[in-house]
């Protein structure tokens, strides 16, 4: 299907995007004129303006089909209320209820016609699109025609899917990391070519580096685990494939961590937590780091514990507390080394080592992903960012289930429409009479 | 545009190389500002192409528009309208200025989410106790459940997980925290939710005598066309609440009015037909009896387990007939495993000339609906 939905800033449309074109569209939006109007051109212009929202790529007939006149709605019940009264207090005296002395509680109103559109928000694009999977929903239609969506584990090719409640959809998360982050620089984008370029070339020599960098650590010190081997590798990488990019100052900064990193290990191999994943070297970081903040000066003078308390076995918290102390250990030590830092490691160069060991983990510089690395989100998503609550999004899986249909309550509508009442009530009108 | 100055809360998801101070920049991030087009066309001839309308908006996006381009950690960062400006802050987040009926409502915090987890998984809570401990519809819990499963399972096979996608996505969106101990647990959402029935939109005249009580019970025969309970039974029912003990016990107990097409069942009043019925029972005999606590919770523990096993037996019962009636043939050294029901050939299941195309069976010489021009071919449902 082409794509004829534009964001051109002549018509102002608002569209399904997070398009800083549509950003700019919304902010400039004005409802259209009433005035000297028909009421068949106010529905007319109403219908039209909510349409180019609200599945724009659902062809007219479709949609017709599919707009159904009965809304969802749902009142949430107090338990006391309802224990309080049978009902009968409420139908009392002339049907109305009897008068009482206080003032009466007025209920907000239902916006009924604000959920015109809810039966397009059961289908699977628009459901990705709403689970910020996608950055809109012909992003969200690609990504299903191109296979990288399972609705219950089940690859689904079918954009107009309709979900049903209790419906699990997964997306790769690639794509999603790729729909919402940053786009490559032209400088990244170069490192690509030249990434896949040296790699169809000689795949030979690229081995034989790689190999030659994780030597070295070993050379020093030899009892290094497999996950800090890593972990240094992956530092080298970060180095060798950005030396053009990378300022001076950035390029010295990232190998003096190298190296303090490499000290660290090579001090504390003998403690349990090299054993563990890297997820337990990270909460004993934190861990580490909370107990720095608290008392400097005792984890100083705990220099020479470490290393007798690592040899007897002792049970799993008391290691955990012994392996904090010898990772502290080095950490002073590699900091008085004097090779990395003239200065001794102070709390914020603490947490720039802890955050600089996330990201390697969590977030790394990976020149083969279609997206600027390490990941950010792209511009102008947060403005666009919410998640209604029809839809439970487990973000790190990229999966979402559809728990139930869109409903409106009172004073809130959970279909998301730009548009307010004076829009979405002549469209409704619109719709509500058959033309066909 | 100027390069973007760090804030000084760093966001988690960008976490930014390793710099000695956090207010320094990445020169990657300001490499497509218009400065450096600017410094191009100035070795060109054309005129860039520009119109009043680009123009503007690149001076919107500059100005106001550049709050909008990056988060503050922790807090949301929508267009803001004219309503907005003028209103103080602490109302509730609404990403659409020209909808004031729309509302970013919060989502489950990844420490609530593992709470829940753990409360159902590990601690074998029912769905329904939690959703009572944590203010968390039903839906969503068993919605959170399947999902933290599937995420450790991903984990443990180590499939990569967007993680700073996540961490960016939770900064940008309010969320339910989970309370620390000591303090209360601030609810999600309204769990007692009660939809409304179709029955009930129609306006009916109804004279009811002042002398005589109408109750929700009576409201509900009304709108579905019941006639008025006999005055032993509707003496019975002191309050609502008591139907729900039998419905409970037995869902098909609800009676039925009318005939054939128009045969439905009785609207039940509200006290039945939430999604926590036993809380209105609880707050009945907190008002009975306000000063003995303990056998008001007792009580109400009892109620709740009698529910829950007469949920439990009904499911038991169902999976054992739909068990009866599926023979497994599984064939020695075959992958599959053949599930062969018995047709029943009656008039619903077959149509009155026992040739639906509902009906069991193959019909020769008539193509099966996916093969049918016409006809949609797409799925209305998947299997879990």
């Amino acid at each position: 299907m082409r794509n004829r939905a534009s964001t051109s800033l002549s018509k102002g449309k608002i569209r399904q995007s997070w398009s800083k074109y549509n950003l700019y569209n919304l902010q400039r939006f004005r409802n259209p004129a009433t005035a000297n109007r028909t009421f068949f051109q106010q529905k007319w212009s109403a219908k039209a303006v909510s349409r180019a929202y609200h599945g724009e790529q659902v062809r007219e007939g479709q949609w017709k089909r599919m707009f159904s006149r009965r809304i969802r709605s749902v009142i949430p019940m107090n338990t006391s209320d309802l224990a309080a009264d049978d009902g009968s207090k409420v139908s009392a005296g002339r049907g109305s209820g009897l008068k009482e002395g206080g003032p009466t509680q007025r209920s907000r109103l239902i916006p009924y016609t604000q959920m015109a559109f809810a039966p397009l928000e059961r289908r699977l694009d628009v459901a990705i699109f709403r689970s910020l999977f996608a950055s809109s929903t012909r992003q969200a239609r690609q990504f299903v025609i191109h296979g990288a969506v399972t609705v219950n584990g089940q690859k689904m090719r079918h954009p107009s899917y309709l979900l049903n409640p209790g419906d699990l959809f997964q997306v790769d998360p690639d794509r999603v990391m790729y729909a919402t982050g940053a786009p490559k620089t032209a400088f990244e984008r170069r490192e690509t070519r030249q990434l896949k370029q040296k790699s169809e070339d000689a795949e030979g020599e690229a081995e034989g580096e790689e190999a030659e960098a994780v030597e070295k650590p070993k050379d020093e010190k030899e009892g290094i685990r497999d996950s800090l081997k890593a972990l240094m590798a992956q530092a080298k990488t970060i180095m060798s494939t950005d030396k053009e990019i990378l300022p001076a100052k950035r390029k010295q900064e990232l190998r003096g961590f190298q190296k303090a990193v490499r000290r660290v290990l090579s001090r504390s191999d003998t403690s349990t937590v090299l054993t563990d994943s890297l997820e337990t070297q990270f909460s004993e970081l934190t861990l580490l780091l909370k107990a720095k903040r608290a008392e400097k000066k005792p984890a100083k003078e705990s220099k020479k514990d470490p290393k007798g308390e690592d040899t007897t076995p002792s049970a799993a918290k008391k290691s955990e507390e012994t392996a904090s102390g010898a990772l502290s250990e080095a950490f002073q030590a590699a900091a008085e080394g004097g090779e990395v830092d003239t200065s001794e490691l102070t709390d914020e160069e603490f947490d720039i080592l802890k955050r600089a060991l996330t990201q390697m983990r969590d977030n790394p510089i990976d020149n083969s992903k279609p997206y600027a690395t390490p990941w950010r989100p792209r511009d102008y998503m947060s403005a666009f960012a919410f998640i209604p609550r029809y839809l439970e999004v487990n973000q790190n899986i990229c999966a979402a289930v559809y728990l139930r249909h869109p409903v409106a309550r009172p004073g809130s509508a959970e279909v998301p429409t730009p548009f307010g009442e004076s829009i979405s009530t002549p469209a409704y009108g619109w719709y509500l009479k058959r033309r066909w | 545009m100027a390069p973007r100055i760090h804030n000084r809360r760093v966001s988690n998801a960008l976490l930014p190389y390793l710099t000695s101070s956090q207010s320094s920049s990445t020169p990657s991030l300001s490499s497509t500002c218009p400065s450096s087009q600017l410094f191009l066309r100035q070795f060109s001839a054309t005129a860039a192409p520009q119109t009043r309308l680009r123009r503007q908006m690149f001076q919107w996006l500059s100005t106001e528009g550049a709050a909008l381009k990056h988060h503050v950690p922790g807090e949301t960062n929508y267009l803001q309208g004219r309503a907005d400006r003028d209103s103080d802050s602490h109302e509730a987040p609404r990403p659409f200025p020209g909808n004031r009926n729309f509302v970013s409502e919060s989502v489950l915090s990844e420490e609530l989410r593992n709470e829940v987890y753990v409360r159902v998984v590990e601690k074998k809570k029912s769905l329904r106790a939690v959703s009572v401990e944590l203010g968390i519809d039903m839906k969503r819990i068993a919605a959170v459940v399947r999902l933290v499963e599937m995420e450790r399972r991903q984990q443990s096979q180590g499939k990569p997980l967007a993680l700073p996608y996540a961490r960016a996505v939770h900064e940008m969106i309010p969320t339910t925290p989970l309370a620390q101990e000591g303090e209360r647990q601030t609810f999600h959402e309204p769990i007692n939710d009660l939809p409304a029935h179709p029955l009930t939109g129609a306006q009916i005249f109804y004279p009811v005598p002042e002398s005589r009580s109408f109750t929700r019970v009576d409201a509900g025969r009304v709108f579905s066309g019941a006639p008025t309970l006999e005055k032993a039974v509707a003496d019975k029912i002191s309050h609502p609440s008591d139907l729900v003990d039998d419905i409970i016990q037995n869902p098909n107990s609800i009676e039925w009015v009318g005939k054939g097409e128009n045969a439905r069942q009785v609207l039940q009043p509200a006290d039945v037909r939430i999604p926590h019925p036993q809380l209105v029972k609880l707050e009945l005999d907190r008002r009975a009896f306000p000063n003995e606590r303990r056998t008001v919770a007792q009580r109400h523990a009892e109620r709740v387990e009698k529910q829950e096993a007469a949920e439990q037996q009904r499911r038991e019962r169902a999976q054992a007939r739909r068990e009866k009636s599926v023979q497994h043939v599984e064939p020695e050294g075959s992958r599959f495993d053949y599930r062969i029901q018995d047709a029943k050939f009656t008039k619903e299941t077959t149509g009155a000339d026992g040739r639906a195309p509902w009906a069991p069976g193959r019909r020769y010489g008539v193509p099966s609906d996916d093969r049918k021009r016409g006809v949609v071919k797409i799925p209305t449902r998947v299997e879990a």
